[in-house]
């Protein structure tokens, strides 16, 4: 199936350039220079020239064995909003992690995957990276609310494009910056996909707020009488109704490779859940110790700091 | 700190803690933050300051950003992207504030957005009798709406309740007053009857009838049906008139069995401190059913 595209592609390609008089030089792209000729790779992005880029990319959706149904459940939900990905089924392994997810990217034949983990059937770490030799970013994904949760309220057709809205601090710093790329990429539509349906009745939300990323997706509700205008003065009835999922997330690291490679950029400020719940245990367990010190150290003070006989001391003795 | 303490309460304690390898980042900044954690005894250590390790190698992730990134002509169409800016600092533990910053940033972004769409002349909107798959099922969006309609039913029940307590109260407030002014009328014409008598008595009974005063009483009004709701009942019926409700229909049987088990046991308790099990009630059947052998088949004889 996916020959058959590329060499429909190739063909419909060429008479195009021939049109165009004198012959270019190719344009540079990702895999280097390319030649008309040369079999164009499924799992890239093909900017041609820059009037027919075509946005081809494709996420792979997996999760981890003993995975919770919570976070089961934001799984499929992102899998629902992105019409431009494909779901594959739970991958086993421990070690090795990153070449088996490797492989499995390239069978699929995908640009990008979207990786839960669920640790301890507690925490949810997400990988976002790109396949070949793309960066890639580990998060831990907190704040887990579904679409299923009744007080979402909102829904809008399966598979139109949304609109991506970052906040200003994504061009803050160039880990931001990567990770805003990254995201366009992956949780945006790809523009006449297969899949993808015309109108836009939804945003995302990217929001940097304490160094987490909060993500939010709102139907966009306008009252309108007919087609396709907006009626005078819509523009300010319009209302955002939250359909969800709703998560919040924590980078980790990012890699320079797929899965793995250097690492580029750690959180400085990122605290393990294993750490937290053990500190937290270790505050409890040393509740007794605690005390009998207190009670020495009282002791040591009052013997140090005698105290003045009190005068009515004998006032009631026999 | 707010993601902290997210953390915190989405976490259980559990009995063994094993360290992840994965997931431990820095060994030499965690030990140290557990040492001086134990060391000064405080309550709520985290990682308080960013952990001098971290690595940060910029010129690698720009490298990588422009590896990945789409050329710089592609038409905005295909990114959708749009960046909002944001103001002012949210903080995260303000839950409202949070949210309506992400709200405005959407709303933000949506007009933007429609604005460009506009200008291009590109549909935008979705018109009202296009009908596709949506990504909540209609079964679900039924509950969600069973459960709005409940909620805002609560809420108009709490109204009505209120009201109907606060009504109760002020109905009770004008019926005092209605009393005391009977009583007080009452009273009050007692006591002309009596100066009138005193009068009539020191005046020596020779004047005739004509210097009888008019008393209030005296017009037919009292006689005129009195402003009570339920007529035909007794003032000593403690049931108001409601005991006969719905017995048309009862059998003899029955009504005969109703209406012992009520002159016994209805309408105040107890009719006083009478005995019970007497040599009168030994033999007294009128509360038992009859034909009580034929009832329950099923049971083994």
């Amino acid at each position: 199936m996916g020959k058959k595209r590329k060499h429909s592609e190739t063909q419909a390609v060429e008479p195009k350039k021939k049109d165009e008089g004198a012959p270019e030089r190719p344009k540079r792209t990702l895999m280097g220079w390319k030649d008309k000729e040369e079999v164009q790779t499924q799992t890239d992005s093909n900017p041609e020239s820059p009037q027919f880029f075509r946005n081809k990319e494709k996420v792979m959706v997996t999760c981890s064995r003993r995975i919770n149904y919570r976070y089961r459940h934001l799984m499929l939900n992102l899998v629902s909003l992105l019409p431009h990905c494909k779901k594959d089924n739970k991958v086993e392994s421990r070690s090795s992690k990153g070449a088996t997810l490797n492989e499995l990217i390239e069978l699929r034949g995908c640009s990008s995957a979207l990786f839960f983990e669920c640790r301890k059937h507690q925490d949810l770490y997400m990988w976002m990276a790109r396949c070949p030799n793309g960066p890639s970013v580990k998060f831990l994904v907190n704040a887990v609310h579904t679409m299923e949760e009744l007080k979402l309220t909102g829904n809008h057709l399966k598979g139109s494009r949304p609109l991506l809205t970052f906040s200003s601090n994504f061009e803050k710093d160039a880990h931001w910056k990567l990770l805003k790329e990254m995201i366009i990429q992956i949780f945006g539509t790809p523009k006449e996909h297969r899949k993808s349906k015309p109108y836009h009745d939804h945003v995302f939300v990217f929001s940097i707020v304490d160094d987490h990323i909060w993500f939010r997706n709102y139907q966009i509700s306008v009252p309108h009488n007919e087609s396709d205008k907006m009626v005078r003065g819509g523009l300010d009835k319009m209302t955002l109704v939250e359909v969800g999922p709703r998560f919040c997330l924590n980078p980790i690291k990012i890699f320079a490779g797929s899965f793995g490679g250097p690492t580029l950029y750690e959180n400085p400020f990122y605290v393990s859940p294993n750490q937290i719940r053990a500190l937290e245990k270790r505050k409890k367990a040393g509740k007794y110790a605690k005390k009998v010190k207190a009670k020495t150290r009282r002791k040591m003070h009052e013997q140090s700091n005698p105290l003045e006989p009190d005068e009515f001391a004998d006032m009631w003795r026999e | 700190m707010g993601p902290r303490s997210k953390d915190l309460s989405l976490l259980q304690v559990e009995n063994n803690v094993e360290d992840d390898a994965d997931d431990v980042i820095d060994d030499p900044s965690e030990e140290e933050e557990s040492e001086s954690e134990s060391e000064s005894e405080q309550e709520d250590v985290k990682l308080m300051e960013p952990s001098k390790t971290a690595i940060y190698n910029r010129e690698g992730l720009v490298e990588r950003l422009e590896d990945i990134s789409w050329p710089e002509n592609v038409d905005w169409m295909h990114k959708l992207s749009l960046d909002i800016d944001q103001e002012k600092e949210v903080d995260v533990n303000d839950d409202l504030a949070r949210e309506l910053a992400f709200y405005t940033q959407a709303l933000e972004g949506t007009r933007l957005a429609f604005e460009k769409f506009e200008s291009m002349g590109l549909p935008f909107l979705r018109p009202p009798d296009y009908y596709a798959e949506m990504v909540k099922t209609d079964a679900h969006m039924q509950k969600v709406k069973g459960k709005l309609l409940a909620q805002k039913r609560q809420i108009e029940e709490a109204e009505e309740r209120r009201k109907s307590r606060e009504a109760k109260r002020i109905a009770k407030e004008v019926q005092a007053e209605k009393l005391k002014e009977r009583a007080k009328q009452k009273k009050q014409e007692i006591e002309e009857v009596k100066k009138w008598r005193k009068q009539r008595q020191q005046s020596g009974f020779k004047d005739g009838k004509d210097s009888m005063p008019d008393f209030g009483f005296e017009d037919g009004k009292s006689f005129e049906r009195s402003s009570k709701k339920r007529p035909g009942v007794s003032p000593w019926d403690r049931s108001g008139g409601k005991a006969k409700q719905g017995g048309g229909k009862g059998n003899d049987k029955n009504k005969k069995n109703r209406d012992f088990r009520d002159s016994k046991f209805g309408f105040g308790g107890k009719k006083g401190m009478k005995k019970q099990n007497t040599a009168e009630t030994t033999n007294d059947f009128r509360a038992f059913n009859k034909g009580g052998a034929a009832g329950n088949k099923k049971r083994k004889r």
